[in-house]
């Protein structure tokens, strides 16, 4: 009945995305991870082209998001996400280099689930994210409504 | 200087009016003595040729009727002359012209007394014919003729004198009116132009103040848009630091992160080749981690894991820059809360939570009474604890450490001063310990360069100024203007 969680990932870095997605492999996740470049592409994936969101009703899917993007900021996605119906339901972690407070306190009031700064202290980021891999595999995303 | 020069003409003037003014008055008031005199003179002729026709007209009645009463009348007369005479001596003195003038006369009238004299005798010694023969005879004899003539002439020479001193007192008197008619008419004139001088230049303060208050509101204007410009200019600097930090962050991430990829990936490589080269011809492979290489393959390891870690140091100290620079412009962005700050109580609480650091360094810290702000905490706190922190930490070593802090008033702002013993700036480096990343002297103790810069930038935004004075092994001094009561109209309005 559990259906597998779709992990999104939103970053533009390549770097990034890749070293990502090594430590969350590291940690022994092994769910799909489909990666975006821009926004634009995540959110014509999350919103269907008719923007509803309708596509991805009864999925369950993990959003990573970084805010620094080329076409439009992170917290505009995570807010239509969260606004969303369909997709409100589905965990968000922001991943950001900024640990600037304000930006943190922002996210979290518009619903991110998770915020982790991108240290470059590499161990201490690759702590973050295995971390985040044993999240993924204790929470119980829920199915989006249906 | 006008003014001088009017006020002193116009008293110079006065003074010239004035003087010749009584001159003029007392010598038209002799002058018209002079007048009266001549007329007294002329009068007392006129007496006196008076009571000699008196004297001789009672002689006759004497003779026609010898009543008592016409002699008494001659005597009284003739008693009367002498001192009219006299008088007119007197009178005509000044002149040498009358003088001769009143010796004949007085020659005169002496023969014609003695001829009263005679007639009278004989009329007493009742011989009427011989005193009608006297008189005859005094009537034939020019006596008369000449008292009249003499007195004619004197009475013609103070007519003369009359006419004479007539004029020179009218000229005396016109010469006075004259005067004080020029001299008025100077001093109004004097007056006219200092009043018009006095409004000339009233009319041109008015002017200068007018121009003095446009000049005010235009700076006024100036200042407001100039500080506009400068606000904008450090807002957009900030931001500019804020994204270039913050964007050469991301690309910093990768090369952090890939090296340490590398690193294991290298430590990988390395087990393997030690792996391989261990290897008995016909044994089991060893089993991973207790692999130790030998010759050639040690140093490369070694090389290799050392120019890893130079990498990874330089990334390091890179992000601690780019870290700094990301909180100054977040210290430059944050907003200040004005609170009343007890400063004594707000240094001990510093001190105390550096309390390790001093005894370490065997310094004692000596704090002042020091004038209570209002400001705000957060940056008094940074501000106090990066100095006196520096204070410990560039002590002389060996030396026990004094670090002195003193605090007055002056003028609305409040002055601090941080002194200590200790090893002192170089007077060259004294610009340079406040930039960005610049240190000074012996570079013994970890620092980025950072504290001095976030001091001053803090003081700055504070509405204060900050100074060092500071010597080679005498140690320093930093000192910290600030307003009292910091007013968040000033500097917040950047946010």
């Amino acid at each position: 009945m559990t259906q597998p969680v779709t992990i999104i990932m939103i970053e533009d870095d390549e770097g990034h995305a890749r070293l990502i997605e090594r430590n969350i492999r590291r940690s022994g996740v092994n769910n799909e991870i489909i990666p975006f470049a821009n926004g634009t592409d995540a959110m014509k994936h999350l919103f269907g082209a008719d923007g509803t969101g309708l596509v991805q009703k009864g999925n369950a899917l993990l959003i990573l998001l970084d805010l620094n993007l080329p076409d439009m900021t992170g917290i505009d996605i995570l807010k239509q996400i969260k606004e969303n119906k369909y997709l409100k339901a589905s965990p968000v972690v922001v991943l950001t280099t900024t640990d600037d407070s304000q930006e943190i306190k922002r996210c979290y009031e518009l619903g991110c689930n998770v915020y982790i700064t991108k240290p470059v202290n590499y161990e201490n980021f690759a702590n973050a994210i295995r971390q985040l891999g044993l999240f993924f595999s204790v929470i119980q995303v829920p199915p989006a409504a249906s | 200087m006008w003014q001088i020069l009017l006020f002193s003409a116009g008293l110079l003037v006065l003074t010239v009016i004035s003087a010749g003014s009584v001159y003029l008055v007392n010598k038209a008031r002799d002058d018209s003595k002079w007048v009266v005199h001549t007329i007294e003179a002329e009068n007392q002729i006129n007496a006196l040729l008076l009571e000699i026709r008196r004297a001789e007209s009672a002689a006759r009645g004497y003779l026609l009727t010898q009543g008592a009463d016409f002699k008494a009348d001659h005597d009284k007369a003739v008693a009367a002359i002498i001192p009219a005479l006299d008088k007119l001596t007197r009178l005509t003195g000044d002149n040498p012209a009358q003088r001769g003038n009143i010796e004949k006369l007085s020659a005169a009238i002496e023969i014609r007394l003695g001829q009263f004299k005679q007639e009278l005798d004989f009329i007493g010694q009742n011989r009427p014919d011989k005193a009608i023969a006297q008189v005859r005879e005094a009537a034939s004899t020019d006596t008369t003729a000449e008292i009249s003539k003499v007195a004619v002439s004197m009475i013609q020479e103070e007519e003369r004198l009359f006419r004479l001193r007539s004029v020179n007192s009218d000229r005396s008197q016109t010469l006075a009116a004259s005067m004080t008619g020029i001299g008025s008419g100077l001093v109004v004139l004097l007056t006219l132009i200092s009043i018009w001088l006095v409004r000339r230049s009233v009319r041109a303060r008015d002017e200068a103040e007018a121009r003095l208050r446009d000049a005010y509101a235009n700076l006024e204007t100036v200042v407001d848009e100039r500080t506009a410009d400068l606000r904008e200019a450090n807002n957009e600097i900030q931001r500019f630091a804020y994204i270039v930090s913050h964007d050469l962050r991301s690309p910093l991430v990768n090369i952090m992160g890939f090296t340490s990829e590398l690193e294991e990936l290298g430590g990988d490589i390395f087990r393997r080749i030690g792996g391989l080269t261990h290897v008995p011809a016909d044994g089991p492979p060893l089993a991973d981690g207790e692999v130790t290489l030998e010759g050639p393959d040690k140093e490369l390891s070694a090389d290799f894991s050392e120019a890893l870690g130079f990498i990874k140091s330089s990334i390091a100290k890179m992000d601690r820059l780019i870290s700094a620079i990301l909180n100054l412009t977040r210290e430059g962005r944050r907003e200040f809360v004005p609170e009343k700050i007890d400063t004594r109580e707000l240094i001990e609480a510093i001190v105390s939570t550096l309390a390790h650091q001093s005894a370490e360094a065997q310094a004692e810290i000596h704090v002042a009474p020091l004038p209570d702000l209002v400001s705000d905490r957060l940056a008094l706190e940074q501000i106090f604890s990066n100095l006196i922190d520096n204070a410990i930490k560039y002590l002389k070593a060996g030396a026990p450490g004094e670090i002195r802090i003193r605090g007055r008033t002056k003028l609305g702002y409040a002055i601090f001063e941080i002194s200590d013993n200790g090893r002192g700036i170089d007077p060259k480096d004294h610009q340079r310990i406040f930039d960005l990343f610049r240190r000074a002297g012996t570079q013994d103790k970890p620092g980025q360069g950072i504290g001095l810069a976030h001091v001053r930038a803090l003081v700055r935004r504070l509405g204060g100024t900050m100074s060092v004075s500071s010597e080679l092994n005498t140690g320093s001094t930093f000192t910290i203007t600030l307003p009292i009561t910091w007013n968040a109209s000033n500097r917040n309005a950047d946010q």
